[in-house]
């Protein structure tokens, strides 16, 4: 009530009367909400982020190291096999 | 030397793991002899392939471990850990202490599998190891350890008694312990076996039955005892270098559950065993053949729950 007497005071009157109208504190409610659910919602990324990374690290690259090492041991043996196949026939002094 | 085992041991676990079976068409249910059914794991052994899969030995710190035989069946161990050890706490702080020891221990392995293994510790330990055949089918074990502080000294006496299709074991401990265990082959993949024990220090008693199945590919065992335990687990192997493993515990009395899910790598230079848990826990190890009985240990393990990381390194020089 007091708000609608003062509204038409003085030029600085308006800014006071739209401040109090129940709109604008429901668009501010809903901003300052929206603002803590995002910063949640990042925050929450960024925990999900950190455990699957670390956990990636632990349980994942050892185990790609590893196979890739495997892979070029198979290759390089399978290169000698045939290396070995293909000097055989070497004529004999 | 636990680590050092596990490696060779695995090699030797796994072409065996259909040690006994003496048919090999198992689809041909005529064909099974029902009066020679194969020899079954011993009773306290019948989670081997889960625990060696699952269950690595993880550590915090520097781990050194070397080996030297002094003759073909002697030899002497010398084994050095640095790092931190969890001290249990009331809370939900994790308390680290760093502590070192370093171990001393000889070994004797005689070609009849008699076997004496004793192991003396900086902090005052001492731990002795026995295990000697009488005759084909009947083998005694002893364990004990010695302790600085009193009361925690124990000693332990296993007698085995390996029947055409079953196995029979009688424990006797201080405290007054006293188990008895029973496992017997029921078809030629099927075990169930039971065990008794009494505990006359706390006057506890408890009883619990087991069964495991296992076929080429994959090995199910379960187990539920009176100490309010439920176990099952279950282990496949998918290829002769890979196999996963599953591990599923309730406590009824608590009511908590674990499952944990883990592989287990088995490559020509290296073995890599990593497992995920319920507990929001991580761990992965990693044993690195360098050279000719040169092996280079990475251990890791992350609780994303109670924000516990540790990290350890080590070498194993030494068959």
């Amino acid at each position: 009530m007091a708000a609608v007497d003062r509204s038409g005071e003085k030029g600085g009157g308006w800014g006071k009367g739209l401040a109090d109208s129940s709109l604008y504190q429901k668009a501010r409610r809903a901003a300052s909400n929206s603002a803590r659910f995002s910063q949640k919602l990042m925050w929450s990324t960024g925990k999900a982020a950190w455990i699957a990374g670390t956990t990636f690290l632990v349980l994942v690259v050892p185990l790609i190291i590893e196979m890739d090492r495997e892979q070029q041991m198979v290759d390089l043996e399978s290169q000698q096999a045939g290396l070995l196949g293909s000097s055989a026939p070497l004529p004999s002094k | 030397m636990g680590g050092a085992v596990s490696y060779a041991a695995a090699a030797a676990v796994k072409p065996s793991q259909t040690e006994g079976k003496e048919e090999k068409h198992s689809k041909d249910v005529d064909s099974v002899d029902w009066l020679n059914l194969p020899c079954p794991v011993k009773y306290e052994e019948i989670q081997r392939e889960n625990i060696m899969s699952l269950k690595p030995e993880l550590f915090e710190g520097l781990r050194f471990d070397f080996t030297k035989p002094l003759n073909q069946r002697f030899s002497l161990s010398h084994s050095l850990f640095m790092g931190s050890v969890e001290v249990p706490s009331q809370g939900a702080q994790i308390i680290k202490v760093p502590a070192a020891h370093y171990e001393f221990g000889a070994n004797l392995i005689d070609q009849r599998m008699t076997m004496l293994i004793g192991r003396i510790l900086t902090d005052g330990r001492m731990s002795a190891r026995v295990k000697y055949d009488v005759t084909d089918r009947f083998s005694i074990k002893v364990n004990a350890q010695i302790t600085n502080e009193p009361h925690f000294s124990q000693g332990m006496f296993h007698f085995d008694y390996r029947g055409g299709d079953y196995q029979a074991q009688l424990q006797l401990g201080n405290n007054a312990f006293y188990g008895f265990n029973y496992i017997q082959s029921v078809t030629p993949t099927l075990a169930l076996g039971g065990e008794v024990f009494w505990l006359g220090q706390q006057r506890k008693s408890g009883i619990g039955f087991a069964g495991r199945y296992n076929t080429d590919k994959a090995i199910a065992t379960a187990q539920i005892a009176s100490t309010s335990i439920l176990s099952l687990t279950y282990v496949q192997r998918v290829s002769d270098k890979v196999s996963l493993a599953s591990d599923f515990l309730y406590n009824w009395n608590t009511k908590e559950t674990t499952t944990t899910v883990g592989y287990d790598y088995l490559l020509r230079q290296c073995r890599l065993r990593g497992r995920l848990d319920t507990n929001g826990c991580v761990a992965a190890f990693l044993e690195e053949r360098l050279n000719l009985g040169v092996n280079f240990l990475l251990s890791a393990e992350i609780d994303h729950w109670k924000k516990d990381y540790k990290f350890g390194f080590g070498m194993t020089v030494g068959e």
